[in-house]
């Protein structure tokens, strides 16, 4: 169980660290992708287009490190489910919303198995924060 | 180290890390750059839907006037903004299609933003010349629609916006950002 809970650990924080990274060069993408769901005032779009992906190569560093693993899992989680929720108001609005999910590349439209799968790795981050972070992780040296 | 030790450090390179974003965020925010500061407007969802009726439309082009009732064959209109990094990208593509497509297909391409490839001054007849010489543009282009109504009508989101109106008119393919040669040369092959 402990390797397991460190290769989800690993494989989530990996992901982050992932679409943190193909983000980070392109705040302009991710303002129009977070634009295009008409969820925000524009005040707010700029801050967060330039913030989350920082956000997300963090959470994604402290996953893989298992550093202040369940804190970060809560998030993350959090982060997941509000993707979900943002791409279901989209779907459901009709709008033809882009992802952005893996920066300026990713030509993906919003849609249910994007719900879905946002779903699933909210739902891997709960399991996270429910088992602890596994082997291999600093929070077991910090515990000590 | 101890292990207090390395909590208390932890947290304070966590909490170090944490400001540095929000600075940043906050720094961005208020002083963000003109590319940054267009893409954060909503964009505009025109009256265009996939399936139904195409809203006409009269407007000047490089080529001369384009008036969509005139047109006895497929129409490939692109709503495009100078300054968006995805139209001049998407510039490579549309030159290939219209190469390939241009016997059977009309081509349009019209400015669907207020503002000019500086992304701070307003659009205008130089600044779509001086877009359509960078980017080597050999399509026909719309010059110049101040008040953006076709753009308006078409619109679905974002920039670009492709859509492929058949020759019965109605709207047969409507997407918006960067699309692949392939993807629209497949709709542009079962346009009729």
């Amino acid at each position: 169980m402990r390797w397991l809970s460190f290769l989800v650990r690993v494989a989530l924080g990996g992901l982050l660290l992932v679409t943190g990274a193909l983000k980070v060069a392109h705040p302009e993408a991710l303002a129009a992708a977070i634009a295009g769901f008409r969820l925000l005032p524009q005040a707010a779009i700029v801050p967060l287009a330039v913030a989350l992906p920082y956000v997300e190569l963090l959470l994604g560093l402290y996953l893989v490190l298992g550093l202040f693993t369940r804190i970060a899992g809560s998030l993350v989680c959090i982060q997941f489910a509000m993707y979900a929720a943002a791409v279901a108001s989209a779907v459901l609005r009709g709008i033809p919303a882009n992802c952005g999910c893996f920066g300026p590349n990713d030509r993906a439209t919003a849609d249910w198995p994007h719900v879905v799968i946002d779903l699933i790795l909210a739902g891997i981050a709960a399991l996270v924060v429910r088992v602890g972070p596994g082997a291999l992780a600093l929070d077991r040296r910090l515990s000590r | 180290m101890k292990d207090r030790s390395l909590t208390t450090l932890a947290v304070v390179v966590s909490a170090l890390l944490i400001l540095a974003i929000v600075v940043v965020a906050v720094v961005r925010a208020f002083h963000p750059s003109p590319q940054l500061q267009n893409a954060s407007f909503s964009p505009t969802i025109g009256t265009a839907q996939f399936g139904g009726t195409a809203p006409e439309f009269r407007i000047p082009t490089t080529a001369g006037l384009f008036d969509l009732d005139q047109q006895r064959r497929p129409v490939l209109l692109e709503v495009f903004a100078s300054w968006c990094p995805h139209c001049q990208r998407e510039t490579t593509v549309m030159n290939r299609l219209y190469q390939d497509f241009k016997s059977r297909v009309a081509f349009i391409a019209v400015p669907g933003s207020a503002t000019a490839m500086d992304g701070a001054s307003p659009e205008s007849e130089a600044d779509l010349f001086n877009f359509m010489q960078r980017f080597r543009v050999a399509y026909p282009v719309a010059v110049f629609d101040p008040q953006l109504t076709v753009a308006n009508e078409y619109i679905q989101g974002g920039f670009p916006t492709i859509a492929i109106i058949g020759s019965d008119k109605k709207v047969v393919y409507l997407n918006s950002g960067e699309i692949p040669y392939a993807t629209l040369a497949e709709a542009l092959k079962k346009a009729r």
